[in-house]
């Protein structure tokens, strides 16, 4: 109990409390960093065990890719409720700012991250302070709307784009280049990125920003009763959220080595996905996204590497399926599930 | 300076052609305790609405230690320390009642633990330090309206709003939440409360103001202004006059 | 001054199509509150109703509106009762679950299909009018005339009936609306089926026009949340003029623009418009907020 701050109290005040019951225990940041090593360490375990299987490891860079994108649209869409179908567009922005300093400039990919993020940062905060203003259904139309434009401008603007044809970056293998011919270095740049999401999104969460989300989320007018400036703390979250997100669109485009608007801006594939993995492991919760991601993205490159061939789009066929029941019989996702079930355990026992 | 904590000056709101708080001016200083009361539809919670900067003003100003705070939006007025409570509780129902505390504790304290300390002060002081740690969503209705006045005290407020905060509890609740209230304003909190229930009003013992068709009719005494005509007219109709 | 009476009538026919589309999601956010984003998707499935009838049964596509329009109906009515209805106090999880539906449909559609394009021909498609310059192919005007009718009807019904006054009651209140002994849950569940049902019309007339393919829902879905944002979400007469004018829009932006670009300039009416007047232009202020308040 911090002394110093109870006397800093209106002098009348102070001391009113009788006796001060113990109080429960607060999640800090310095706990989920604990978690979030032990994550790192088992998915460093993971990775060695499997270094030489290319498969596996594909599988795994792509997980581990969509888990931290998961997360970072996580923090402004599940900790601040506001459900954006458009983070395919910041998305974009990173892999094509990216894909363009390395075609024209032969920058190195590791530097263009930063605008790439910034770029993406001021994008989100420039459409969302006017689509802000629109609640629920209304903003995730707006954000959907968003998608469809930039979908249009990649492909109309060629110069930038190149436009359908899309972007192919050359094979110039080499760390600067993060260009690799294994696919190890891959997946351990994405467990990187998943852990700096998870960090990030624990930052937010167990601090200031992130009680102040889930106070605009649950109720607007109870947050700005609170001293809650309600459209900066969404527009913080959103650039907190974008920025993230840029990256992974940075690394996904030199994964691939290759941008088209198909590939970065479909919205079933890449916007929505980031939601729907989210809400199968629990939208708001922070490892809830990670949980996600490692049961549908496997499921979803087996069943397209098994059925894909024969029966098209059977892969979100399922997924579609998924979305509905999840929304109608598990709102809290696995983790949610879990965590039910691990506190009637504890009331059972005790 | 006037020593004024809170003026209200000739405030006036209108919704189309209805004028819900028509030309309203009183002070408070600093350890007050006001009740506002009057007939469904009077105004009331429109003006607290105008005082906490829900609506702006059509006309009137509001000042708040010497300022001018009616161009203010809600969360800044909150800022400068004005906590309210709603007719309808605002509970965050997915958090704990620690954490709902927290979000009005981290106004002033960017710190987790000491935002988390704070609020289980404010908790101990309306009586809900026991059930800290359990999910809002689960509390009673008494309880919720407590809460919401520790979210309140959390904000370090200087004037407090309680908007009906009785309404729908027992008897014995209700007893509990006037002691409550007579506490935080015996340690110096300027206090002003909306209420529907007279014996509430009778049991504070301080100044009433009425409200009737958004116009102020009586301020004064409980007793004073419950034997008013005007105020028996305006509650009971003209034949009882 | 022709290529200009040109443009005109292309985005009168286009406009016609867009209201088509919108009437049926219009209907069901005014009543039910719900955004449907599968809406879109039933069109679709209406679409290739029309081509099933055509290819079982042999029906010209204009007959099949007997058969298709139905079983969205029916579809209508199950999807509310048993998705929508359990997430009544559930706003995000209705965007969620709608938005499931609608890549269900459309991937559903694309696995049976294995991705075929069909088209759909009545002998009345085939039959073009011409006015001077002007060329006007029969099923666009016959959309036209339905959008009309539609809503003329709509309105109709909604002031002139005791069930269109229960769906009205419900649509501004829904607890007194309850109390004055209308079953609320019933009344949600027809006008989700009716809203289909529309969708599902829509579809057919458009069967003869488009190519179909499982993604063309796509289309209308972003074309008609302009409409009725513009027009006023849960406005019958919104919905029918906010039609005409993004079809205008759409066919000036392509002859003076860029036909590429007309999403783009949608999105623009869009926003503009959600930003100066949420309400749209014919719609009640705040319906915007309406849709997330809970209400029981």
């Amino acid at each position: 109990m911090n002394k110093t701050d109870i006397q800093a109290m209106p002098a009348g005040l102070a001391g009113a409390g009788a006796g001060g019951t113990a109080r429960p225990k607060v999640t800090t940041f310095a706990t989920e960093l604990g978690r979030i090593a032990a994550i790192g360490l088992f998915f460093a375990v993971c990775l060695f065990l499997f270094r030489s299987d290319p498969f596996i490891l594909n599988m795994m860079a792509y997980t581990f890719l969509f888990a931290a994108l998961s997360t970072s649209w996580n923090i402004i869409g599940g900790f601040g409720g506001q459900f954006s179908l458009g983070h395919g567009v910041f998305f974009a922005i990173g892999a094509y700012t990216t894909a363009n300093l390395y075609f024209h400039w032969q920058v190195s990919p590791w530097l263009s991250l930063i605008p790439g993020m910034i770029l993406a940062s001021i994008v989100a905060v420039a459409v969302s302070w006017p689509t802000f203003r629109l609640k629920g259904p209304f903003f995730a139309i707006a954000t959907l709307a968003l998608n469809e434009v930039a979908f249009v401008l990649a492909t109309y603007f060629d110069s930038v784009t190149g436009g359908p044809r899309g972007m192919l970056l050359p094979f110039k293998a080499g760390l600067v280049n993060m260009v690799f011919t294994s696919r190890l270095p891959y997946a351990i740049i994405m467990v990187g990125f998943l852990l700096i999401s998870l960090v990030v999104a624990a930052y937010v969460l167990r601090g200031r920003l992130g009680y102040y989300l889930q106070a605009v989320h649950l109720d607007e007018d109870a947050a700005r009763a609170a001293g809650i400036d309600v459209l900066k703390v969404k527009l913080t979250g959103m650039a907190i959220s974008a920025a993230l997100t840029g990256i992974g669109g940075a690394l996904f485009a030199m994964y691939l080595r290759f941008v088209d608007p198909p590939t970065v801006l479909n919205i079933q594939d890449i916007g929505v996905k980031f939601l729907l993995i989210a809400l199968i492991g629990g939208v708001g919760t922070l490892y809830g996204p990670l949980l996600g991601a490692l049961l549908i993205i496997p499921l979803e490159s087996y069943l397209r590497a098994t059925l894909g061939g024969t029966i098209p789009g059977i892969n979100l066929l399922i997924l579609g399926g998924l979305l509905v029941l999840f929304a109608l019989f598990m709102r809290r996702g696995i983790f949610g599930a879990l965590q039910g079930a691990w506190e009637r355990y504890r009331g059972a026992r005790s | 300076m006037s020593g004024f904590v809170l003026s209200v000056e000739n405030l006036t709101r209108r919704f189309g052609g209805l004028v819900a708080v028509n030309d309203v001016s009183f002070n408070l200083r600093k350890g007050d305790l006001l009740s506002i009361i009057g007939p469904n539809g009077a105004g009331k919670t429109t003006m607290f609405n105008l005082v906490t900067g829900q609506y702006p003003p059509s006309a009137g100003r509001v000042i708040f230690n010497g300022a001018d705070i009616s161009g203010l939006r809600p969360h800044a007025r909150a800022k400068l320390g004005l906590g309210r409570t709603f007719q309808i509780s605002k509970t965050l129902t997915t958090l704990t009642t620690l954490e709902n505390a927290m979000v009005g504790a981290f106004l002033k304290r960017n710190n987790l633990s000491e935002a988390a300390d704070y609020a289980m002060h404010v908790l101990d002081m309306v009586g809900l330090g026991a059930r800290a740690g359990i999910k809002a969503g689960t509390l009673t209705l008494s309880e919720r309206r407590r809460l919401e006045i520790a979210r309140a005290l959390a904000l370090d407020c200087s004037v407090l709003l309680l908007d009906e905060v009785m309404a729908g509890l027992n008897q014995k609740e209700v007893e509990s939440v006037i002691d409550l209230v007579r506490k935080l304003n015996g340690e110096g909190l300027t206090i002003m409360v909306i209420e529907h229930n007279l014996k509430v009003v009778r049991a504070f013992q301080s100044r009433v103001i009425v409200l009737d068709f958004g116009r102020l009719i009586a301020d004064g005494s409980p007793d004073h202004v419950l034997s008013d005509p005007h105020v028996v007219e305006a509650y009971l109709g003209r034949q009882h006059a | 001054m022709a290529a200009f009476l040109n443009i005109v009538i292309v985005g009168l026919l286009l406009g016609g199509i867009y209201g088509l589309v919108s009437m049926g999601l219009n209907l069901i956010f005014g009543v039910v509150r719900i955004v449907n984003f599968a809406q879109g998707e039933l069109v679709m499935l209406g679409m290739y109703g029309a081509y099933l009838s055509w290819f079982l049964l042999g029906l010209d596509p204009y007959v099949s509106a007997l058969v298709v329009v139905p079983c969205l109906f029916v579809l209508g009515v199950i999807i509310q009762r048993f998705v929508l209805q359990p997430l009544q106090n559930e706003p995000f999880m209705q965007i969620f679950a709608t938005f499931g539906l609608l890549i269900l449909f459309q991937n559903a559609v694309l696995a049976i299909t294995r991705g075929t394009g069909y088209s759909v021909h009545s002998e009345l498609s085939r039959i073009v009018i011409s006015v001077g310059d002007i060329n006007v192919n029969l099923s666009r005007l016959i959309v036209l005339a339905t959008v009309i009718v539609v809503a003329i009807g709509a309105n109709w019904f909604l002031h002139s009936t005791m069930y269109g006054k229960a769906v009205r009651a419900v649509t501004q209140d829904r607890r007194s609306a309850r109390l004055m002994g209308i079953n609320v849950e019933l009344a949600f569940m027809l006008t989700f089926g009716v809203g289909a049902a529309l969708a599902g019309l829509a579809g057919v007339l458009l069967a003869p026009i488009y190519t179909l393919s499982p993604q063309i829902g796509g289309n209308f879905i972003l074309a008609a949340f302009a409409v009725v944002v513009l027009g006023g979400l849960g406005s019958v007469w919104g919905a029918f003029f906010g039609g005409f004018i993004i079809g205008l829009i759409e066919a000036f932006a392509g002859y003076y623009l860029s036909p590429e670009l007309k999403h783009a300039i949608w999105f623009l009416v869009f926003i503009a418009v959600l930003i100066v007047r949420p309400g749209g232009l014919f719609g009640i202020a705040g319906a915007e907020e309406v849709g997330l308040r809970e209400q029981d």
